[in-house]
Formats: C-alpha cells, structure tokens, sequence
C-alpha cells in the first residue's frame, strides 16, 4: 500500500484552477521531487499534502487514511519551508523544541529529542544562538531539525535550498540525501531546479501549468521524455530542438525533412503521416565534433570554457539556438564554423502536439 | 580630508534648520521654565530669585503628593486599557473575518473627530440628565435615577479614563496592526503545522515579536496621557473637589488659574523630570531586547 495518495486532486483560488486533477501514489521511504517552472503549482500541492490549503475537489490519504479534513500536525508530516520560518526570538534548542513544547511533551524527553537531533544536524554547539547569528546552511539545519524531532512519516520540503549560495547549496543537497538514508523517511521536496531533483530523487513529478507532464525516475526523464515540455525541462544545457516535417514514414523508420540542415532517417515503428509537423530533439551533450550518424555545419556565436567542458551556442537557418556541449577543450572559437555529428538513436522526435514519438 | 570636512559642513548644513527649531521651540522654554521655577514671578513686572522655596512649598503642603499619585493612578489604567484594548482590536482586525476593511475603517472615528468635540460628546452623554449612559442605563433597570457621572469624584475619575482610552485606542490598534502585519506569515504556519492553536501562537510568537512595538506605543501613550490636559479640562477642569486633578491640570490651574508662574513652572519640572524617568526607562528597555535579540 502506498504512503501517500492523491486522487483527481483539484484546487482553485476563486475561478483560478491552479490544480488540475492530480494522481499520484508515494511508497514508503521514497524521495519525491515536485519539479516545474514557477507557477506551475508545486508549491500549491504541497501545501495541500501539508494541510496548509483546503482541497478544492479529490482525495489525499496518508497511510490510507484519508487526510482532506485534517489539521496538519494530524496528518503525520513535517514540513520544511523555503524561508525556514525559524521564531527569531526563540534560541537554536528552543526552535528545535518548539514542536514538542506544544504536545507538553516532559523536559527530559524534550531535551533527548533535542540532542539527537542537534547531533544528526551539527548543531550542538550552537544550540544557545538566536537564528540572526546562524549562517544561510545553519537555519537550514535547524529547521530540519525542527522537522526531525516531530518523528514524522512525511517531510514536506518546500524549496529548502532556494535561499543558499551555489556551493552550500551541493553541500546541502548532499546532507539531505544523507538524512533521507538515515532516517529512511518519506521526502516529498519541491524544487524549480532540474539539476536538484536529477541528484536526490527516486521519483520525480514533473508538474506543468496545474498538471502532470511526466512520472519517472531521474534517467527515465531525461532518456525518454513523454512530451517536449519534459525534454526542455530536463538536462542543462536545455535540449535542442530543430523543427521539421515528416517527409515519409514506412512503420520502421520515419525520414524528417529538416529544411536547409537536410533530411534524417530515425528508426520509429508509430505511425505517422506524411506531411506532419514534428520537433527533432538532441541534448546538447550527445553531440560530438566532426562525426556521427547525421552531421551539420554551424558557426559558434559564443564559445565558453570551463576547463572540464566547452560550450558553443549558435543559431540554426531555422532562427533556432542550438548549443553543443563537449567535454574536455576542443579547438573551437567563435565565428569560425565547425561541423557537428550525432548518433541516430540519441535523437528525440516529438509529434505536432508535442508528445513523444517511439 | 577635505572631501570629509566639506562632507560634515552639508550634513551641519541640512540639519540647521531643524537644529534651530529645536533650539527655539523646546530648549529655550525649557530652559527658562527651570529658571522661572526659582523665582517668584506672578503677575507683577518683576520677580525675585527665591532658591528652592517653590520646591519646598509644593513638596510640604501635602496635596501635591497626592496629586502624583493621583495622576499616577488615572495613567495607568488609562495606558493599561489602551494597550489591552488596542490588542485585542488588533488581532480582531488581523483576523481574516468578513467585512474586515469595514471594522478597520470604523476605527478611526475617535482618532478623526477633532479631539474637543469628541470630548464635549462625552460630555453630553455623561450628562445626568439627558445624557445618554443614564439615560440607558434606567432604561435597562441598572440605575434606581439619573447618574451624573461627572458630578461625583470616584464617577468622574473613572469617566474622564473611559473617554482618554477611546480617544487614545485607534492609534493604539492601528500601530499594533501593523506590527502584528509585519511579522512573517510561514512563522504562523509553521506552528499551526506543529500543532500550535490560536492562543498558543499569539503567546510564543506574536506577543514576543511585538515586544519593541508594545514598549514604545506604551512610552509614547505614557508620556501623552501624563501630559493630558484636554481631555480633564474639558470635563471636569480637575473636578469635583480635585478628584480628577492631575500633574498638568494642577500645574496649569496653578500658572494660569492662580497667575503664580514660578511656582507654576517649579510643577513643570517636576512633570519634565517624571517623563525624563520614563524615557530613560524606556531606552533602557529597548537596548535591553536587541541585545537579547543579537545571542
């Protein structure tokens, strides 16, 4: 039985339809990652899950118990909030304790719960500070703490690494994945941030406008993504796309006319029509220089180097951009053309309505 | 080094005018009322330098003292019910309750209607006559007659407090709101995700994050309502039988009632060295939180 279940789960701020009919089934002990652009609700149904929102319409059950009418603290979770929400008059151990204040629970057990946790977390030695002396990755700490020591089934992150610098951030996000084993909780962690729910997730929910765009595991998004929204969304650099028009399709290959850049064959068993619009895609990483099954000639607007990679960014005869990354310091510059190959079956083809075609 | 000095002449240059004004409207008055307080100045062309004898006469007649008290009293309860008033209005007007911008906007009555008018109201409805608290009060059978609740010393006392707090209440609430407003709503949230209930949160959060707001509107009104005079001189002038006269009423009643300047203004200073005592107090306070707060 899953944890967590959501059913046709809808929410609306007066005629706004934020939610839009939401399924989704959690097991125990998973990492979800809620992954979208801004606005496209994630925060909203977390905020449902935590009790912090009424559901509009649908059904959320925690350990098959359905949870709609419940206050938070009934519903067995723990939430972290992006600005951590730490009482800035209240010490480290208070804020800490803060949860366990409030079920009255005895001194001494208050202050083992406490301890544990400070030890967990680091934080012992600073277990006498206010918030205002603690750095960005301390209050993080101590608002997982504050989580922690209620003994929760589900932690409930709301963009917890949203607020730290680039480098505390990894340092973080490794810290949680930590924790995540230790305790072997249910995370359920919201984030705008790709390269977040590629590291720490088993499942990723990929929401768009209200909806779900995709379910799967980090390699299952990024190597077959159901839809164009998806396929952008994942990987960094974003994915190329080179629109184009299926020029004919015999059940085991459909050949795509690319316009000025020619015509490639893909090996692809649906069925499609001829004359049909269609968006090729390929990750700017799966190209390499000079070689492969399907080659073009571009010239480099920008050329980066990061030592470890180059990055070239271009414009097609399309008007579209088109990125390249490579690993190591080819000899590319700017403004002289370079010749660019990929492999047949790293390329993504997707339909006029943008769902994936295989 | 001349950029510096040129930098502190723009800055003297700027705070002339208010420097000035100060100089003017309160150091010089102020100055000269501790001068004239060691005098005998009356309404006579000149006046004589007596030494500490205004002190010595209002410290030893007897009913100063109780005047301080007195004054003491009606100052705290008026602050007392203000600040409790103003709370409990703040949250109420905090609270996401329907018609909210109504309630907020029916505040401001008190705070908009020129303050003597608001008074001669009073007035009216303490009226024993045709005043409109008898005047219910019979109505609902609470009162065997007509109350004159001016005309007796516990009443009026009481009475002049009742109109002070409403007069001073919109300000009260209106300040409190917007520190209730400025603290961060995830902090309630994240209670209430613990399990926290009303009571609960405002105890551990709000009233200890209004702490700052809760001890300067309690020195600002402090200091207001020590100074009072308005409001007592409109009802009572003080009365009856001195049952409503407070430092201000007897200091003017004696400079301008009695024309004694001097020992009018030894009563002056007397008050200037109470609110000094409140202002050190409350500065005292206040260092006291952001130290505690910087831990």
């Amino acid at each position: 039985m899953s944890q967590l279940s959501l059913k046709h789960l809808e929410k609306s701020f007066n005629e706004a339809r934020i939610i839009k009919g939401i399924d989704l089934e959690v097991s125990h002990g998973e990492f979800v990652v809620f992954v979208g652009p801004s606005g496209c609700g994630k925060s909203t149904l977390l905020r449902m899950i935590a009790g912090l929102e009424d559901v509009t319409e649908g059904e959320i059950a925690i350990g098959g118990k359905v949870v709609n009418d419940l206050p938070p603290v009934q519903r067995g979770i723990a939430m972290v909030f992006q600005s951590y929400a730490l009482y800035p008059h209240m010490t480290v151990y208070e804020n800490i304790a803060f949860p366990l204040r409030v079920e009255k629970l005895p001194n001494a057990e208050v202050e083992k719960r406490v301890m544990a946790a400070a030890k967990v977390l680091q934080l012992e030695p600073r277990l006498q500070h206010r918030p205002g002396m603690l750095s960005g990755g301390q209050r993080q700490r101590v608002a997982i703490g504050r989580a922690i020591v209620r003994q929760p089934e589900i932690f409930l992150f709301d963009e917890p690494l949203s607020n730290l610098d680039a480098a505390l951030r990894s340092e973080m996000r490794i810290e949680l994945m930590e924790l995540h084993k230790r305790l072997g909780s249910t995370m359920i962690y919201v984030t705008h941030d790709q390269v977040e729910a590629m590291t720490m997730a088993d499942k990723i929910v990929v929401l768009d406008a209200g909806t779900i765009s995709q379910i799967g595991s980090p390699l299952q998004l990024y190597h077959k993504p159901d839809n164009l929204f998806v396929a952008g969304f994942i990987g960094s650099p974003k994915m190329n796309f080179i629109a184009g028009t299926v020029s004919s399709a015999d059940g085991t290959t459909i050949a795509v006319d690319m316009g000025k850049l020619g015509t490639i064959t893909l090996p692809r068993s649906a069925k499609v029509g001829a004359g049909q619009a269609v968006t090729v895609g390929i990750r700017p990483e799966h190209l390499q220089l000079g070689e492969g099954d399907f080659t073009l000639s571009i010239t480099p607007r920008i050329v980066e180097h990061l030592g470890i990679h180059t990055v070239i960014y271009s414009t097609l005869p399309g008007g579209e951009n088109f990125i390249g990354l490579f690993e190591g310091d080819p000899k590319v510059s700017d403004e002289a053309p370079v010749t660019l190959g990929f492999a047949r079956d790293q390329v993504h083809l997707f339909d006029g309505a943008g769902q994936a075609v295989y | 080094m001349t950029s510096t000095r040129s930098a502190s002449l723009f800055a003297l240059a700027l705070l002339a005018p208010a420097l000035v004004y100060i100089l003017i409207i309160v150091a010089y008055p102020l100055f000269d009322t501790i001068v004239l307080s060691f005098t005998n100045a009356a309404l006579r062309p000149t006046y004589d330098w007596v030494g500490w004898a205004n002190y010595e006469r209002i410290f030893g007649a007897g009913n100063f003292t109780e005047v301080i008290i007195r004054t003491f009293i009606w100052t705290f309860f008026s602050v007392a019910l203000k600040m409790i008033i103003g709370m409990c209005g703040a949250v109420l007007l905090n609270a996401a309750i329907p018609g909210q911008t109504l309630f907020r906007v029916l505040t401001m009555p008190p705070w908009i209607v020129p303050m003597a008018i608001g008074i001669f109201m009073w007035g009216w409805m303490y009226n024993g006559q045709f005043g409109m608290i008898s005047g219910l009060l019979q109505n609902f059978g609470l009162t065997n007659g007509p109350v004159a609740w001016l005309a007796y010393g516990h009443t009026a006392f009481w009475a002049t407090i009742v109109t002070d707090v409403w007069i001073g209440v919109p300000m009260v609430t209106i300040y409190f709101l917007a520190a209730m407003q400025s603290i961060p709503k995830d902090l309630y949230e994240a209670a209430w995700t613990d399990g926290a209930g009303r009571f609960y949160r405002w105890r551990r959060i709000t009233l200890p994050l209004m702490l700052p707001a809760i001890l300067t509107m309690s020195l600002l009104s402090l200091i207001a309502t020590f100074n009072s005079l308005d409001i007592i001189w409109i009802l009572t002038q003080g009365g009856p039988s001195g049952s409503t006269t407070t430092m201000i009423i007897d200091t003017y009643k004696t400079a301008m009632g009695s024309r004694k300047y001097g020992e009018g203004a030894a009563r002056a200073v007397v008050i200037c060295i109470f609110v000094s005592i409140f202002c050190l107090v409350y500065f005292r306070a206040v260092r006291k939180l952001s130290q505690g707060e910087a831990k």
